[in-house]
C-alpha cells in the first residue's frame, strides 16, 4: 500500500512497515540507537551519519499548531476541491503534516487537541489525517 | 587573486506572459543590453553560469548550455545552478567565486525561466514537488500552503493582521506600476486586495506572487577588469547562504526563516555593516507573509513588528529601509531562475542612481534577499558602490 493522496516515490522497506502498522491504527518513528534522535516521519539513516535505527510506536494525540485551508490545489489534487493541511504537535514533541478532516475551518483555532487516524483512502492507498479529539477524550 | 568582485553589466528582459519568445530568446534579451551596458564584447567574457530551476519549465534538459551556445560565448565553460526560486542568487553566488578564485576575469550570469506555458494547476503541481515528496507533498501541500501555515502561525503568535499582510501587496503593485519590466504594471487599493479570491487560507491571490516568463544577466569582473570596463561598478561586498529543514513541520519555529537570519548574519559579518546601514533592500515577498518575516528576520525591524513596519510605511522610499521598490516577485514577476539575478540587476541600478521614479536617494549600500522553497535555501547579498 501507498501512503498519501498522491504519490510519486517507489515503496521501501522502511515505508512497506510505515504503512502496515497504519493500517492497525499504529504510528510508527524511528530511534537512532547510537545519539538517541527521535524520528517521526520515520528515518532510514540518522542525521548523525548511523544507520542504526530502531522502531518506536509514537504518540497519536497533540495539538494544532498552524493550519490552512487549500482553497487551489495543485492537478494531482484537483478532484479533492477545498481541504485543510494542518501541522500538529504530538504529546511526544515529535510534528507532523497532513490533512485535518472533521472540523470546519470556522471552528478551527491554534492549539486546538487533535488526533492522528489512518485512513484508507482507496484500495492500494493509505493516510493518516488529524481529527479533533473527541470531547470525552480530552 | 582579485580582492574585490564588481558588477560591470546588468541587462532584464520584460517579465510576463512570454510565450512569443523561446527560453533561449528571452535570456538573449537580457544578456545584450547587460553586454553594452558593460561595454564589452561578447567575446571578453571568461565562464558562464546560468540559473534555471526547472526542466519541467524549460522543456529542456540541461538548458545551461543551450542558453551559454545561443548568445555566442562560444567554448568557454559553463555549469548550471539551482536552488529552487533562489537559482537566480546561487547563480551570483557562484559567479563570485569564479571570479574570486581566479577561475575567470570576466562571469556572465543569466537567470532564465520559462513557466506560463503551463496551465496555473500544473505549474501549481511542479512547484509543489519541490516540496518532501515523501511526507508533505503527498498530503496535498503546496507552495501557498506551506507559507499559509506560517501566515497563521505568525498571526496567531504576534497579531500580524490580514490587512497588513494586504498592505505589502498595495506597496509592490504601487512601485510595479512605474517598473517597465514588471508583468503586471497596474496599482491596487486595499480594498481590491482584501476582497480577492482566497488561495490558501489566510493567503488571498494578491498575497501571491506571479507566475511568469522572464530573463536577467549580470556580469561580474575581477577589480582590475571592473575599473577598466566601468566608471561606476557596484562592488558585491558580503555574501551570505543558509539553508533549512526538508519538512516543514521539523522547523523549531513558524513565524520566522531560520536560514533567513543565518544568512543575513553571515552577508553583515562579511560586509562590516549591520542591518541599519542598508540604504536599499530587495525581498523575497513570493507571499505578502514572506515579506513582513523578511523585515524582522533580515533586522530591519524586530521579530513580531513585521506588520507595523509595512504599516507605518517604513518600507516606502521615505520609510526606514525602502523595500522592493522594483515591485517585488508580487509585482514584477516570479520566473524563477530570473528572480534572484533580476535582484541584483535593481540593486546595482539603485546603486548607480538610475532608477528613475523609483530612486531612493543617495543610496550606497543596498541588499538582496533571495529565498529557495518555503526557506529551505536562502541567500542575502550585501552591495556597495
Ligand atoms: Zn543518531
Amino acid at each position: 500500500m501507498i501512503l498519501g493522496y498522491v504519490s510519486c516515490l517507489p515503496e521501501t522497506k522502511l515505508m512497506a512497515k510505515f504503512v502496515e502498522e497504519l493500517k492497525n491504527e499504529r504510528l510508527m518513528g524511528t530511534r537512532c540507537r547510537k545519539c538517541g534522535a527521535k524520528y517521526l516521519p520515520p528515518r532510514a539513516h540518522c542525521k548523525c551519519g548511523s544507520a542504526d535505527v530502531e522502531w518506536f510506536e509514537a504518540s497519536r494525540q497533540g495539538k494544532i499548531l498552524t493550519y490552512t485551508s487549500v482553497g487551489f490545489p495543485p492537478q494531482s489534487m484537483s478532484k479533492h476541491k477545498s481541504y485543510i493541511v494542518a501541522i500538529a504537535e504530538l504529546q511526544d514533541g515529535s510534528k507532523l503534516l497532513a490533512q485535518l478532516t472533521g472540523v470546519s475551518l470556522k471552528m478551527l483555532r491554534v492549539g486546538m487537541p487533535v488526533q492522528v487516524v489512518s485512513r484508507p483512502v482507496s484500495t492500494d492507498k493509505i493516510v493518516y489525517e488529524l481529527k479533533p479529539m473527541d470531547v470525552m477524550e480530552i | 587573486m582579485t580582492e574585490k568582485v564588481g558588477i560591470v553589466g546588468i541587462g532584464h528582459a520584460k517579465f510576463g506572459k512570454r510565450t512569443d519568445v523561446t527560453l533561449r530568446e528571452l535570456a538573449h534579451e537580457a544578456v545584450t543590453p547587460a553586454l553594452v551596458d558593460a561595454e564589452i564584447n561578447v567575446k571578453d567574457i571568461d565562464a558562464s553560469v546560468i540559473g534555471v530551476t526547472s526542466e519541467e519549465f524549460a522543456a529542456q534538459v540541461s538548458p545551461a548550455i543551450l542558453v551559454h551556445d545561443y548568445v555566442g560565448i562560444g567554448n568557454k565553460p559553463v555549469f548550471r545552478v539551482e536552488a529552487a526560486c533562489a537559482t537566480g542568487s546561487a547563480a551570483v553566488r557562484a559567479g563570485w567565486s569564479l571570479v574570486k578564485s581566479g577561475l575567470a576575469d570576466v562571469v556572465l550570469v543569466v537567470g532564465v525561466e520559462t513557466m506560463t506555458h503551463l496551465g496555473t494547476p500544473e505549474a501549481t503541481e511542479v512547484i509543489a514537488r519541490a516540496g518532501d515528496t515523501r511526507w508533505e507533498y503527498p498530503f496535498g501541500a503546496t507552495f501557498p500552503s506551506y507559507y499559509a501555515l506560517m501566515a497563521i502561525a505568525h498571526m496567531h503568535k504576534y497579531g500580524t493582521t490580514r490587512e497588513q499582510l494586504s498592505m505589502v501587496s498595495v506597496k509592490n503593485h504601487m512601485y510595479g506600476a512605474m517598473n517597465p519590466y514588471a508583468h503586471i504594471q497596474k496599482t491596487i487599493t486595499l480594498e481590491e486586495t482584501m476582497k480577492s479570491a482566497m488561495i490558501c487560507h489566510p493567503l488571498n491571490l494578491y498575497d501571491c506572487c506571479l507566475i511568469s516568463d522572464g530573463a536577467a544577466a549580470v556580469i561580474l569582473a575581477s577589480e582590475e577588469k571592473a575599473k577598466r570596463f566601468s566608471d561606476t561598478p557596484v562592488w558585491l561586498v558580503g555574501l551570505g547562504a543558509a539553508s533549512d529543514t526538508m519538512m516543514i513541520s521539523e522547523r523549531e519555529n513558524l513565524t520566522e526563516l531560520k536560514a533567513t537570519k543565518t544568512a543575513a548574519e553571515r552577508a553583515y559579518r562579511m560586509a562590516g555593516i549591520t542591518s541599519s546601514d542598508v540604504d536599499v533592500a530587495v525581498v523575497h515577498d513570493c507571499f505578502t507573509i514572506a515579506e513582513i518575516m523578511a523585515y524582522e528576520d533580515l533586522g530591519f525591524c524586530k521579530k513580531g513588528e513585521g506588520g507595523k513596519f509595512i504599516e507605518e510605511k517604513q518600507s516606502y522610499i521615505g520609510g526606514k529601509t525602502p523595500i522592493n521598490v522594483d515591485g517585488g516577485l508580487k509585482s514584477k514577476g516570479h520566473p524563477l531562475g530570473a528572480t534572484g539575478v533580476s535582484m541584483t540587476v535593481e540593486i546595482t541600478k539603485q546603486l548607480r542612481d538610475e532608477a528613475g521614479k523609483r530612486q531612493v536617494k543617495g543610496a550606497e549600500i543596498g541588499l538582496s534577499h533571495n529565498v529557495g522553497e518555503a526557506g529551505q535555501y536562502c541567500f542575502v547579498h550585501v552591495y556597495s558602490r
